[in-house]
């Protein structure tokens, strides 16, 4: 039996496990068949899809959404403005304190 | 995402979730309480390696931010600006978005929904430790920007009286400010020894930043080397790569460690269980005099009915009361004075255990702290 590939859990994250019935045409994935989502794809793909067209165009679409976007998506993002490059730059990655020490990356903003 | 259905609640979180740290098993517990409540949601977090960018579990939908932004403030920023896209879809149907910090207050405000703002920690007092450039007019700007979001929620929740203080100083009314202390499950007397663990051993849980103390743990533990058959366990949350420095601090002191990297969080329990004693070596830093925190670690150990050695520090002692050992932070020879007499008088440290392990309430308080909140904010 294959298993399905799917990553379940919400705080422990482990794979489906239950037996597959077709592979995800997007990535290749084994699915059963509660993970078998609209085209016949697999959840994660569908739902790229499903918003951006394709997922390799997520990216550029971001960013250009948000360039244009200023007051359409959601007023406070004047905020950002205030920041110039002389605030941002001391938030560049070289500009981190001993890496070392560095908590796990992305989330080092607030730990507690 | 998919969209054929209103999400009437969000949680989200600049955070890795999950992940090994105690801030994600604040988010379990907090967002289960918002979920179960609106029976679903949309949780917004970060992702990472081995982190699917989209999950449905039930009626909860799970999407991470996976863009790679190098620069730390772009990257908020477009956290922002894609938790913003997010929630579109939802603008009718959200009633109540509940989150850790501004970048996810911004979008989040945005929707017309409540906001429950919980402040576990305060950009503004923690960017410097791992930012040294950052200026003091950049602070200012993001101190604003807290303020700000702080302001306009309906509720504010902190986990310590330390931290609520640097809130109401933010400008928030005293009375919107609501206290929720951390919670630790009870931990089951019969948790089997991990097999790894040496004989006798001292436990340090937690991330390795400098704020921390670790490495006046490590000068404290060297003036123990007379002790037979003791090892000091340090069970970081973070990945190896972080605690390099520190591991070569502890070879050129000769000491007696054993190291283990992002234990799942279910496995940490028994390791707390069968330590002699757990050390909470926190520095008197700004960041934990003037924010605070509320050391997932601590409750953890007390919940395993393991004494602490900690650094007296008003966070430290409104969460152990006297149900620990208070040591003066920075002051290794101080700390290790007071390990061994913990060791030397084994009955103390039972005691004190015993009398922690009472002390701690479990996470269903801290849901239900959390409940009251949600009804008040909701209620007009
Ligand atoms: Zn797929
Ligand atoms: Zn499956």
């Amino acid at each position: 039996m294959t298993p399905c590939a799917v990553t379940t859990g919400f705080f422990t994250l482990g794979k489906c496990g239950q037996m597959a019935v077709a592979g995800c045409p997007g990535c290749g994935r084994a699915l059963c068949a509660d993970h078998i989502a609209e085209g016949g794809l697999c959840p994660e793909c569908a739902a790229s899809r499903n918003q951006f067209g394709h997922p390799a165009s997520a990216a550029a679409y971001r960013r250009r959404r948000y360039r244009h976007s200023s007051s359409s998506a959601y007023q406070d993002t004047l905020w950002y403005t205030s920041f110039d490059a002389f605030d941002r730059a001391a938030f560049d990655p070289h500009a981190g304190a001993d890496q070392d020490y560095l908590d796990d990356g992305d989330d080092a903003l607030v730990d507690s | 995402m998919t969209g054929h259905r209103g999400h009437r609640a969000a949680y989200i979180a600049f955070d890795r979730f999950p992940s090994a740290k105690g801030s994600a098993v604040h988010i379990r517990h907090m967002a289960a309480e918002l979920f179960e409540r609106y029976r679903g949601g949309l949780l917004c977090v970060l992702g990472g390696p081995d982190l699917p960018a989209y999950q449905r579990e039930g009626d909860v939908e799970i999407v991470r931010f996976t863009e790679v932004v190098p620069n730390l403030l772009d990257r908020a920023q477009a956290f922002s600006a894609w938790v913003a896209e997010q929630l579109a879809p939802y603008h009718d149907t959200l009633e109540l978005c509940h989150v850790r910090d501004p970048w996810s207050a911004l979008p989040a405000l945005g929707t017309g929904a409540r906001l429950v703002y919980e402040a576990n920690g305060l950009p503004s007092i923690e960017l410097p430790y791992a930012w040294p450039h950052v200026a003091p007019t950049t602070l200012d700007k993001v101190r604003e920007l807290e303020g700000h979001c702080l302001t306009a929620a309906g509720a504010v929740v902190v986990p310590s009286y330390v931290i609520k203080e640097a809130v109401t100083a933010r400008g928030v009314e005293p009375d919107r400010v609501v206290l929720i202390p951390n919670g630790a499950d009870p931990v089951p007397a019969d948790l089997p020894r991990p097999a790894a663990a040496p004989g006798r051993y001292l436990i340090y849980v937690g991330a390795v930043q400098p704020w921390q103390g670790v490495d006046v743990l490590l000068r404290a533990f060297a003036r123990l080397a007379d002790l037979p058959d003791l090892t000091l366990v340090i069970c970081s949350s973070v990945a190896p790569s972080r605690t390099r420095r520190l591991r070569g601090l502890a070879e050129r002191l000769d000491l007696r460690t054993h190291w283990e990297h992002m234990l799942p969080h279910d496995e940490v329990a028994a390791w707390l269980t069968h330590a002699e004693l757990s050390v909470a070596p926190l520095t008197a830093t700004p960041r934990n005099l003037e924010q605070g925190c509320s050391p997932i670690k601590v409750w953890e150990s007390m919940a395993a009915g393991t004494a602490v050695v900690a650094s007296d520090l008003p966070v430290i002692r409104e969460v152990l009361g006297d149900c620990g050992r208070l040591v003066p932070p920075d002051r290794p020879a101080e700390l290790a004075r007071a390990i061994r007499v913990l060791l030397e008088y084994p009955d103390l440290g039972r005691e004190l255990g015993e009398r922690s392990r009472g002390r701690v309430r479990g996470w269903q308080h801290a849901r239900d702290q959390l409940s009251g909140v949600y009804d008040r904010v909701t209620a007009h």
